[in-house]
């Protein structure tokens, strides 16, 4: 089961690489080398195997996908000790920890270094060169009332936010082909959102490598299903009710797409919140703790500081998951007429 | 032939059937010594042995008196004399009778032209009686048939359902007794059909089993003036066992589902009662279906109770290459056979050498709650909570949570992805929440 997550993860990996190149390879091998490290250390000391088990190495990918690309060894490496060794191994190792390690990891690593953490790399295909930081598109948006009611792919371009030739080629061809017939037109700049050409943390680049991963994961069942759909329907209605935050957005013109390609929303909610140990078994409580973090994405996303607010919304679902599992049972009696089981 | 939906919750997917060519069931050569169980009873009695070391048997001889219920009569399967009584743990850890017979003498029953009673100017008490007496055993619940029938006499017109799914992916005796045994089943749906003037008769065969099969039976049962209904389930264990089998068709004919109204039997079963009805013959042989990965050539025999299993292994060709395990009965909720010397009993329906590759051991894992479990039990059960409530000792709570409805199918054990013995644990609990 460890094994089909970290396998659902390569393409998010490899596509990653082939983004930023090393900066990106370095900070997977530093988190999955510590983390792998740190399991065989604590096995060294409990005296059992637990490091071929594949949890660890799920773990260190994890971590790495919350951090950006190009962060200092010490970053992943930190993290993902944290999440092995505090999160997990001080609770009794695999199978017993209460919340998600690699999440632990990631919040550890944002509350210690909360600059390094958010200033990402431009993709190489993006500037052209190698090594120039930039701001997340979400990052970017938030303090973008200057600009009037425009949308949001309008506000990046006048702020200046480059578009790439991917985009122009692959926009083109969905408009020609896809969507002229049907009498609608894509915007240019999704497509650079989807493909992950935009400055971003490694996990949140590539939304289709995510779903290329997840479709891995749902076709081999080896995740709860249910999570990620009741996380992810609420959070792109409220997104479509409310908006993002953005002042041309009225009621029911949210952004979606925009919504759904940053901040890490789709990843976390497949690979993170569907981490069999801190999410409900039963099917109500499954609904119920991924309702809770859709809401909480949407929140986080809307009001909160930064745009990193999924690893937070999945952390609290998590300490919820007990009560959710024990609680809900008698709320559903209160609902159901008397007599039936 | 109408189909089924298939169970309306768990049960899981296993491998595909073994490859098994039919070649017509042969019988076993005759065991030189035949080891013969005495079980204990549910209450816990021991049928009384009513033999001694030393004394002459005859083929068919009773050599203990069932005592309460649950328990059976059992007869010598060979002619002989007692070498040794033996007392020790059965299978269910409770001690228990073992008499061992030496071939010897002449064979009173096989020997001879068989002789077929004319049962139909028998009543419904002589018919329970017999079958009471000839101590005829179902082998999948290993409960005498003569109280899974007596107790539906009061409860008015139960349904009667032959059980020919087979849902694990070896065992192959009910599909070839209802290839090759046809008349006898036929008869002997006729005088359980007698016993119990049952409202409907049910014949639960998988989907995809050959049409002229079934076209064979529905014509020999109309010439019996029998009307036989089949249904076709789907292929997903646990279908075959006869609550879930009962549950899956009450719910495809729109009935409620009163465990006494159903009353499950296998066609192994049937035949049981047949030859003990119509040719006289005490329950003192089993159809066992020998194979899985180890074994040279899988074929199903009649091996007479008592035999060392080791001898049919042997008349199929002996192991290929090395057998990680032998299972009795099933892989999932069948039982390890301590070594070539266990005997066949009532309830063994087949032995399965296990390749190592078949057997795929590895170590257990912790609990990691992905639910699989739940998913898969047919009970609607959350096996991953009663396993953790058992380990922390709290069995009662267990209990509370119905470990009680647990019917030990395994669907659990198989698809944990940690490979916890579930069904162990639950199986033990179980028995410590009993005694």
């Amino acid at each position: 089961m460890n094994y089909i997550c970290a396998l659902s993860l390569t393409p998010v990996l490899l596509w990653s690489v082939a983004l930023y190149g090393v900066a990106a390879a370095s900070v997977w091998a530093w988190a999955a080398a510590s983390a792998l490290l740190c399991q065989a250390a604590l096995d060294a000391a409990s005296r059992k195997l637990s490091v071929l088990d594949g949890s660890s190495l799920v773990t260190g990918l994890l971590v790495a996908t919350v951090m950006p690309p190009g962060a200092a060894w010490y970053m992943p490496v930190a993290a993902s000790a944290f999440a092995i060794v505090v999160a997990r191994g001080l609770f009794g190792g695999y199978g017993k920890n209460w919340m998600n390690p690699a999440l632990a990891g990631a919040a550890f690593a944002f509350a210690n270094w909360p600059e390094a953490m958010r200033s990402y790399l431009m993709p190489r295909a993006l500037s052209g060169v190698d090594g120039l930081s930039g701001v997340s598109p979400i990052g970017m948006i938030r303090d973008l009332d200057a600009f009037g009611p425009v949308g949001a792919m309008e506000a990046l371009r006048q702020l200046g936010y480059p578009l790439s030739a991917a985009d122009g080629a692959v926009t083109g061809f969905l408009n020609d082909v896809l969507f002229l017939p049907l009498g609608a037109r894509l915007p240019e700049g999704y497509a650079d959102l989807m493909l992950g050409l935009k400055p971003g943390a490694l996990g949140d680049g590539a939304l289709i490598a995510v779903l290329a991963g997840s479709v891995l994961l749902l076709s081999l069942r080896s995740i709860k299903w249910r999570i990620p759909l009741f996380a992810l329907v609420p959070f792109v209605l409220l997104a479509r009710a409310f908006g993002l935050g953005l002042s041309s957005e009225g009621f029911m013109q949210g952004d979606v797409l925009f919504a759904l390609s940053g901040g890490g929303v789709v990843l976390a909610s497949f690979f993170m919140a569907t981490d069999p140990v801190c999410s409900p078994v039963r099917r109500g409580a499954q609904a119920a703790y991924g309702l809770i973090i859709g809401v909480l994405f949407y929140v986080f996303r809307r009001l909160g500081a930064f745009a990193d607010g999924a690893v937070y919304a999945i952390l609290i679902a998590n300490v919820l998951c007990p009560s959710l599992e024990r609680r809900l049972p008698e709320l559903a009696r209160f609902f159901k007429p008397r007599g039936s089981a | 032939m109408k189909n089924m939906r298939g169970l309306s919750r768990g049960g899981v997917e296993l491998p595909r059937r073994a490859p098994f060519t039919h070649q017509g069931i042969e019988n076993a050569y005759l065991p030189i010594q035949a080891r013969v169980p005495v079980p204990s009873s549910f209450e816990g009695r021991d049928p009384g042995v009513l033999v001694s070391e030393g004394q002459e048997l005859r083929e068919g001889q009773l050599i203990a008196r069932a005592d309460g219920k649950g328990s059976a009569n059992m007869h010598s399967p060979i002619p002989g004399f007692v070498r040794r009584i033996e007392r020790k743990p059965g299978r269910d850890g409770r001690p228990s009778s073992e008499v061992l017979i030496s071939l010897a003498g002449a064979f009173n029953i096989s020997g001879k032209r068989q002789e077929r009673y004319i049962w139909k100017s028998l009543n419904t008490g002589d018919i329970l009686h017999i079958i009471q007496d000839k101590g005829v055993v179902q082998a999948s619940s290993g409960k005498p048939v003569y109280e899974l029938l007596h107790g539906r006499l009061e409860g008015g017109h139960p349904r009667l359902v032959i059980n020919a799914l087979e849902m694990d992916p070896y065992r192959r005796v009910e599909e070839a007794l209802l290839l090759e045994r046809r008349p006898a089943l036929i008869d002997a749906c006729d005088i359980v059909a007698k016993v119990l003037k049952p409202r409907a008769i049910y014949c639960l065969v998988e989907r995809g089993l050959r049409k002229d099969i079934v076209e064979a039976l529905t014509a020999a049962a109309a010439e019996a003036e029998l009307a036989i209904e089949f249904r076709a389930a789907p292929r997903r264990y646990p279908a075959d066992m006869p609550s879930i089998a009962a549950r899956q068709l009450a719910e495809a004919e729109g009935a409620d589902y009163l465990p006494a109204e159903w009353v499950m039997l296998e066609p192994s079963v049937l035949l049981a009662v047949h030859d003990a009805v119509v040719l006289n013959k005490a329950h003192m042989e089993q159809y066992v279906y020998v194979g899985g990965g180890a074994i040279n050539e899988a074929r199903v025999l009649k091996a007479r109770i008592g035999s060392p299993i080791g001898d049919l292994i042997e008349e199929c060709g002996g192991f290929k290459g090395q057998a990680a395990a032998i299972v009795i009965n099933d892989p999932l909720c069948g039982w390890a056979a301590a070594d070539l010397d266990e005997a066949v009993d009532k309830r063994t329906r087949s032995v399965i050498a296990l390749s190592p590759e078949e057997a795929h051991r590895a170590p257990s894992r912790p609990c990691v709650r992905c639910g699989a479990c739940v998913d898969a039990c047919p009970e609607g059960l959350e096996p991953y909570m009663l396993y953790k409530l058992i380990a922390a000792g709290r069995r009662d709570e267990a209990l509370e949570r119905g470990l009680g409805r647990c019917s030990s199918c395994a669907a659990c054990s198989w698809s944990c992805w940690s490979r916890l013995p579930l069904v162990t644990a639950f199986d033990e609990a179980k028995g410590a929440a009993g005694a």
